[in-house]
């Protein structure tokens, strides 16, 4: 007699959930694998935990317990530490190299492994983006010279 | 629909199919630090392959038994996985930040779909409402006027697609042993006319009534109320704690290092 005979098989509602989950952690690991700003690579780490969320409240559906969505909760609020201290350390990191690339600190990979050289990337295109504006009314202020010399895009 | 279409096609090849056309999709739209004109082309053959992956994954889904039902799950789960697509890909790290408030939004949709339904509204509260402005906060603060270099590069962008889509066919296979009924796709007539007459959601009904809890029914935030601070008070406690110490520590952190790192003041201004 099998250990699983009296398993029953998930609902079709479930497999899905689980599909979707296994989509989006997939996609948070090339996220993680691929890309080279730090923020970025963080935002897929929160993606892969999105996935698991989805494929947790899929098997409290299909157990019909609340293990999963408790367990999601706790999730939650990890995340929202993990966010916390990580995007200090991000800040710690611009604050110390001026970028936010993972490159800028390949002093710290194994010894077997070649050095990552940026090669000149071909020119883009930098049209500047047209928002709306209101009409100017009034009197112009005069120029504030401590504002001028802030950067203007953030 | 596309069940219809697709009749003859076994699931595995299927699968096999929406695996490869992931991985190629994404090694596409990945950033590689292309001329303006490539780049607009590999995005847009990267977004057809995109689709093909995702037609056929939605192939291999299961009926769910009711079309209303089948729409909505559909809609929602293609907001999540299009948007989270889309973050990933995304040249601006601003950009990747509103794509992963609309994955978000997507992700609390399926959640609502598979009745959780205060995870789904605690997702957008916590998740959009909260993390994700704090990251917004920290790229105001620290992203560089225009397109950074090593934004337009990926590192191994083939290999990382690769590794991505080989996991993505390994739990999708994982997850259709689960059933010993084939995919709504791959079906012979008389076996998909009795699925579609409902039997295919028979299980649920079952799986539910043999554990003794309906999740779907009144008192929803009531019940998982009790059963966090009733099964796993203690686990909440130590959450607690968590919380307190993830905040002193970052405010230790940070008020650290800004006196360390004033001398590297001078040198931020640089890309």
């Amino acid at each position: 007699m099998s250990l699983f005979a009296d398993v029953v098989a998930p609902a079709p509602l479930v497999l899905n959930g689980l599909v979707v989950g296994a989509i989006l952690f997939a996609l948070g690991l090339v996220g993680i694998l691929a890309r080279r700003n730090l923020i970025v690579m963080f935002l897929c780490a929160e993606l892969m935990l999105q996935g698991i969320s989805v494929s947790l409240v899929s098997w409290s559906r299909h157990h019909g317990d609340w293990g999963g969505h408790v367990l999601v909760i706790f999730v939650l609020t990890v995340a929202a530490c993990e966010a916390a201290v990580a995007l200090v350390f991000v800040l710690q990191a611009f604050a110390r190299t001026g970028r936010l690339d993972a490159a800028a600190w390949q002093a710290l990979r194994e010894s077997n492994l070649s050095r990552t050289i940026d090669r000149e990337l071909p020119a883009i295109d930098t049209v500047p983006p047209k928002f709306p504006k209101l009409t100017p009314a009034g009197i112009e202020p005069a120029a504030d010279e401590d504002a001028l010399l802030e950067r203007e895009h953030v | 629909m596309i069940a219809s279409i697709l009749p003859s096609i076994s699931p595995g090849s299927l699968l096999a199919g929406g695996v490869t056309a992931t991985a190629a999709s994404l090694w596409l739209l990945l950033p590689r630090g292309r001329s303006a004109a490539a780049d607009r082309t590999a995005r847009w053959l990267g977004w057809l392959v995109g689709v093909v992956a995702l037609a056929s994954f939605v192939a291999t889904g299961h009926r769910l038994g009711s079309v209303g039902e089948e729409a909505v799950f559909l809609i929602v789960a293609l907001v999540a996985v299009i948007s989270g697509a889309a973050t990933v890909v995304s040249r601006s790290p601003v950009y990747a930040a509103i794509w992963f408030a609309m994955a978000l939004a997507g992700v609390a949709g399926v959640l609502l779909v598979l009745g959780g339904q205060f995870l789904g509204v605690a997702t957008i509260v916590v998740y959009a409402g909260a993390i994700l402005v704090m990251f917004l906060f920290v790229l105001m603060l620290a992203q560089p006027a225009g397109l950074a270099p090593y934004d337009r590069v990926s590192n191994e962008p083939l290999l990382a697609a690769v590794a991505g889509a080989v996991l993505l066919g390994i739990l999708s296979l994982s997850i259709g042993r689960l059933t010993a009924e084939p995919p709504a796709c791959c079906l012979m007539g008389g076996t998909k006319a009795a699925l579609l007459n409902g039997s295919g959601s028979a299980a649920e009904p079952a799986t539910a009534a043999a554990a003794g809890i309906d999740m779907l029914a009144d008192n929803h935030v009531a019940r998982l109320g009790g059963e966090l601070f009733g099964r796993h008070l203690l686990a909440v406690e130590v959450a607690g704690v968590l919380l307190l110490v993830a905040l002193i520590g970052s405010i230790a952190i940070i008020s650290r290092g800004v006196a360390d790192a004033e001398p590297a003041v001078a040198r931020r201004v640089a890309p």
